[in-house]
């Protein structure tokens, strides 16, 4: 069973200002904050009239509590760079509808940039591509945890969190292989059941995604 | 593309729809039904005018659900070279024409939020299949087109009928431009613009567009050059050891295909990139003429597109 090697594993490069934008969209959560304010700051030298039609939404928990005072400092570095607007939430999820309102009001020639753990960064991007943004408007940058949403495609559950080669099925409870196949319409990798062949023989469990 | 697919067709119907435009129907001689196709694609018109053959690109202007026949709109250019005047002067009802297959290179973007279909002039053809594709799709989209004056308007009482509100129309006597730059900066996200039409305008609208923040994958446009006239020169085709005299009303594509060689073509209109080919040697410079290839590869010289460029130069030798 093919698990790495997979072309559908999303690639991720470093956030870099694309000022051929007219409009400019950040969405981060948690250690994200660092490489959008890297963009702020790329704008403010090569092109600081962008700041003011700059927006960012953006979640400072990203679970990792150790992090949350930074990512609250940088919020106000935000604010401090005269970026057009920036609002804070306290989870993703009211993050994630604040963006749709956004998106939904949002002109052609609109760059988005999304910067955060990869399970955020899916959702984001499972939104934009309703909105019939491509790969030339969004750029993403993954950091903080690896750690995977998974779709068990025998009962379709998707389980959070997962940082371990094979994981117990929160729906079914079938032990599911973590492939590198990605759904980009889902915004999870898929999970196979990993001892269909051979009742019980499960592979070593080993942390992975980190 | 080789003429051995081709199909052989009969006109049924011609209709002056403007001084400059005639609209022919063509109704397959084997009778049956023509290739599905869908909107905005073109075909290759072979036409046996008095001794040459003229091979042009016409985009299909009919319903891609009606497929008795095919339409196509020809405007009579002013500096021919005998294929827009052939189609307007010799050609009449019953007369027997070859099309290529439908291909399409001006497709609609399927998963498109918003259509903004610009056309100039006779630039209007191939919306006029897209349109059919639109209509009832649900998905928004609203036409532009711009005319000299309202006797060039061509196919105007159909758009009318079909599209009310949903068409914009300007002309050029009355003053009456269309608004590129608000048109193109205050879109919702998800649209894509597609024009047709005159170089000048195709050219406006990429340019605005990109400066309103598009991508690049939001912008299609479709236009086929003409080979322009130029100086004669001589070619050698490597491959097939053969050397072909150019002349100045003929494209280097014509001249090799009447020497007897084969080239790959789709459009014959510097667009698809299928008559790319390498060039071996040459003591002077290409006159590129494409859409196709890049200014970085134009500058190197090392491919040429011979349905619309040509050389200006004592030797070229193509890989042919």
């Amino acid at each position: 069973m093919l698990v790495t090697g997979i072309k559908s594993k999303p690639i991720y490069a470093p956030l870099q200002a694309d000022t051929r934008g007219r409009f400019h969209l950040m969405v981060g959560m948690g250690v994200g904050a660092a490489p959008l304010l890297r963009v702020v700051v790329e704008m403010k030298s090569v092109a600081p009239q962008s700041l003011q039609r700059t927006r960012v939404l953006f979640v400072p928990d990203d679970g990792d509590r150790a992090g949350l005072g930074a990512a609250a400092s940088q919020l106000d570095q935000f604010r401090a760079a005269a970026v057009g607007a920036v609002r804070a939430f306290d989870a993703a999820p009211a993050l994630l509808e604040q963006f749709r309102a956004v998106l939904s009001e949002s002109l052609m020639g609109t760059r988005l940039y999304v910067a955060g753990p990869e399970s955020f960064i899916g959702l984001v991007m499972k939104i934009a591509l309703e909105f019939n943004l491509n790969k030339d408007e969004i750029r993403a940058e993954e950091c903080g945890t690896l750690a995977r949403r998974i779709y068990c495609i025998h009962c379709r559950a998707t389980t959070e969190n997962v940082r371990t080669n094979i994981v117990q099925c929160i729906g079914c409870a079938r032990w599911l292989l973590v492939r590198d196949h990605y759904s980009r319409r889902l915004a999870a990798y898929m999970g196979v059941m990993a001892d269909a062949e051979a009742p019980g023989e499960l592979p070593p469990l080993k942390e992975v995604f980190l | 593309m080789s003429d051995a697919q081709t199909i052989a067709v009969e006109v049924a119907g011609i209709e002056q729809v403007t001084p400059l435009i005639k609209h022919f129907k063509l109704r397959p001689i084997a009778g049956g039904t023509l290739p599905v196709f869908s909107g905005g694609s073109h075909i290759i018109v072979v036409m046996q005018g008095a001794g040459r053959v003229h091979k042009n690109p016409y985009s299909l202007l009919g319903s891609p659900f009606e497929l008795e026949t095919y339409e196509i709109g020809v405007r009579r250019m002013e500096e021919s070279r005998g294929g827009s005047h052939f189609m307007h002067d010799a050609v009449k009802i019953g007369s027997r024409l070859e099309i290529a297959h439908p291909v399409n290179l001006f497709g609609l973007d399927k998963i498109a939020r918003k259509h903004v279909l610009i056309a100039g002039g006779i630039g209007i053809t191939p919306f006029l299949a897209q349109l059919e594709d639109l209509h009832g799709g649900g998905v928004p989209y609203e036409m532009h087109y711009s005319v000299r004056s309202s006797e060039h308007a061509a196919f105007l009482q159909r758009l009318r009928r079909r599209e009310g509100a949903r068409l914009h129309m300007y002309y050029d006597s009355e003053g009456q431009l269309i608004p590129f730059e608000p048109l193109l900066a205050n879109q919702p996200l998800g649209t894509h613009v597609y024009v047709c039409g005159p170089a000048g305008m195709i050219n406006h609208v990429i340019a605005t567009a990109r400066s309103s923040g598009w991508a690049d994958s939001h912008i299609h446009w479709e236009q086929f050059s003409a080979p322009p006239v130029g100086d004669a020169f001589e070619v050698f085709l490597a491959r097939s050891n053969l050397s072909v005299h150019v002349p100045p009303d003929q494209s280097l594509l014509e001249s090799i295909e009447a020497a007897g060689v084969e080239v790959p073509y789709l459009c014959r209109g510097g667009v698809c990139g299928f008559c790319h080919t390498r060039v071996l040697e040459l003591d002077g410079e290409l006159l590129h003429n494409d859409h196709f290839l890049s200014d970085a590869d134009k500058a190197k010289g090392k491919s040429i597109m011979p349905c619309v460029s040509r050389a200006h130069c004592k030797r070229l030798v193509l890989d042919l």
